[in-house]
């Protein structure tokens, strides 16, 4: 499987507690990638099971899988971003001379890290603003802004992962495609 | 303000930033030239979470996870198996079975690059030893790979259902057609290829052995009933479809098969969990971004100055063709879509097109661009898990691309070639 061959795969590069937190982090995204889909499949297969045999559908599956889809995408993306995982078009990038992939591989991380943060603060904005309109989930009755609360986490962790990789960048010989990865070893991953 | 917008997308894409990033730095500059400043910016936010709101993408993660549970189990080996002993005798036979079982793995698992995986990687080893070309062999894989993009469940299908709200039920029957249609004649191709090169035949399997290989393959061939069946005959809806494939290829992969150890889901869902997301951003960002020039009249801009209004039905086709065949050479076709159909919404409304063919020929030029040199996606996908270099990986593309072509340009002519299962399943 992907990431479970090398070290430890929730290794941080910050130090100290900053670090433990961060690798703390990762091993909780992991764990809610791994659950939010067995859920989601748990309840939407539950929900089919329901229509067809006992003609009754789950009252609170889509809100359910709402809820499952947006703590997915938000703990993956940053997920992703520790893995080098996120896809892009590498083939310029490929061609051009290792000094010159660098200071690529560091103005990319930079800039994506800030509009990962500019994200991050947007998103608040956008919690504040549902949390003031005091809707609720009709089957659930659950405010509706909780199920947002995760997506300024997922946009900070990823904006985080990005400048770490810029700085490690600056810092040290290597290339490095994100936190976790060197570039061109790791090729036999790829996105289905 | 759209070629400003533009501009930047197309520079960060090329550069190699994350393909979020193009999508969501041309929404920020799209809101500030509108609102002037960032007081707006929550709406964005907004935007991106009614993106991945809709209820009919939870198909999305539920195929890939049945697709991901498959291909690390025994379902691929037993189509193989099975279509090997009908067609492998016949001259190019065993390109024509690549061509078939990666079809058949496209009806079972959706996604291109699990096929190239699960069908490729088995049977390339054998072609070669047969005495195939390998720059043949490469570009055979990945071409009949792209038939997945048609054949149901299609993600990229899914995905164009959702933001251009068309049936995605009767998009994936549409797209059944020309799917079978390039099987037909990347097979004729892989004949006459072997007979010119004098490729040797493999031996002739009897009909008892004919008979054991399919019913070793009978339980992956409930892919298919459950996905076209289900959908065709009304039962199931596309997510209803493939929660019933999850669960299919869960009981065939850890009960009947015993291929995987229960262990092996956690990492199965964590796996199927990030492609998940890497996908679902771009559809998040997409949404935000489409919203933003929407709201610009961008596509309206853009479409006056390429006078797409006057060409008529089959032009507009014909443009839509190229665009979407040229932006899949470069870049993922799912960033591809969530991009160029909200800028063709317009003119496809106008002109009175049915959406059902045009997600079709989308799907189609899809299929062909990301198997098209420069960047086709595939292509990388084929230099990853081969391990070949470019050059020879793109060598033996081009007569696939011109069967590709033909198909398309079949599709703009005689539209019925898609439309004529969907109209007997639904009109």
């Amino acid at each position: 499987m992907d990431d479970t061959k090398g070290s430890n795969p929730h290794a941080s590069s910050l130090p100290g507690v900053l670090g433990a937190i961060d690798s703390a982090v990762s091993r909780l995204e992991s764990v809610l990638l791994a659950v939010g889909v067995l859920l989601m499949a748990l309840n939407t297969v539950a929900n089919v099971i329901g229509r067809f045999v006992l003609q009754y559908s789950l009252f609170f599956s889509e809100e359910l899988n709402r809820i499952l889809i947006i703590l997915i995408t938000f703990a993956g993306i940053s997920y992703a971003a520790r893995q080098g995982r996120h896809i892009r078009m590498s083939a310029v990038y490929d061609a051009l001379p290792p000094p010159a992939r660098k200071g690529l591989m560091i103005l990319i991380a930079w800039i994506t890290a800030m509009a990962m943060f500019a994200l991050c603060y947007f998103s608040i904005g956008y919690i504040l603003k549902v949390a003031s309109s005091g809707r609720v989930l009709p089957a659930l009755q659950v405010p509706v802004y909780w199920i947002f609360l995760w997506v300024p986490v997922g946009f900070f962790m990823t904006g985080l992962q990005y400048l770490l990789t810029a700085i490690k960048n600056l810092v040290e010989d290597n290339i490095y495609l994100s936190t976790q990865v060197l570039e061109g070893y790791d090729d036999d991953e790829l996105e289905v | 303000m759209a070629l400003t917008i533009f501009l930047i997308m197309i520079v960060l894409l090329l550069l190699g930033f994350p393909m979020m990033i193009p999508l969501i730095v041309a929404t920020f500059v799209g809101f500030i030239m509108m609102f002037g400043d960032i007081s707006k910016m929550e709406f964005m936010v907004q935007q991106m979470m009614a993106g991945i709101r809709p209820a009919s993408l939870i198909a999305v993660p539920m195929f890939i996870l049945a697709a991901d549970i498959m291909t690390r189990g025994h379902s691929a080996n037993r189509l193989i198996d099975m279509v090997m002993k009908f067609v492998g005798h016949i001259k190019g036979g065993l390109a024509v079975s690549t061509a078939a079982a990666c079809t058949l793995f496209g009806a079972v698992s959706g996604s291109t690059q699990a096929t190239v995986v699960a069908v490729g990687s088995p049977l390339r080893p054998r072609m070669l030893k047969a005495g195939y070309k390998d720059s043949f062999v490469l570009a055979l894989i990945i071409n009949a790979s792209d038939i997945a993009f048609l054949i149901p469940p299609s993600i990229g299908m899914i995905i164009y259902g959702v933001i251009s709200s068309t049936s995605i039920a009767e998009l994936f029957i549409a797209g059944i057609g020309p799917g079978l249609l390039l099987l037909v004649l990347f097979s004729a191709y892989s004949m006459v290829y072997a007979a010119v090169k004098g490729v040797p035949t493999e031996p002739k399997a009897s009909w008892g052995e004919r008979l054991s290989a399919v019913r070793s393959a009978v339980w992956p061939l409930g892919f298919p009933v459950i996905i076209v069946g289900g959908i065709y005959g009304g039962v199931f809806s596309p997510t209803e479809a493939a929660a019933a494939c999850v669960l299919y290829a869960i009981i065939l992969e850890f009960v009947v098969f015993r291929s995987l150890q229960p262990a092996d889901i956690y990492l199965i869902a964590k796996s199927t969990g990030l492609i998940t997301a890497v996908v679902f951003i771009l559809v998040g960002a997409g949404a935000a971004f489409s919203w933003v020039i929407s709201f610009a009249q961008v596509p309206q801009q853009i479409l006056a100055a390429v006078g797409v209004a006057d060409m008529g039905p089959k032009g507009v086709l014909a443009v839509i063709s190229v665009a979407f065949f040229i932006g899949c050479m470069f870049v993922d076709p799912i960033v591809v879509i969530l991009i160029l159909v909200p800028i063709f919404a317009p003119v496809v409304n106008a002109v009175g097109l049915d959406p059902v063919l045009v997600g079709t020929i989308i799907t189609l030029q899809v299929a062909i661009g990301s198997a098209t040199p420069p960047f086709g996606c595939d292509i990388f996908t084929a230099i990853a898990i081969f391990k070949r270099p470019y050059v020879e990986v793109i060598r033996g593309i081009f007569p696939f691309t011109v069967i590709l072509l033909l198909v398309s340009v079949s599709l703009i002519f005689f539209p019925q070639i898609a439309l004529f299962l969907r109209d007997l399943a639904f009109r």
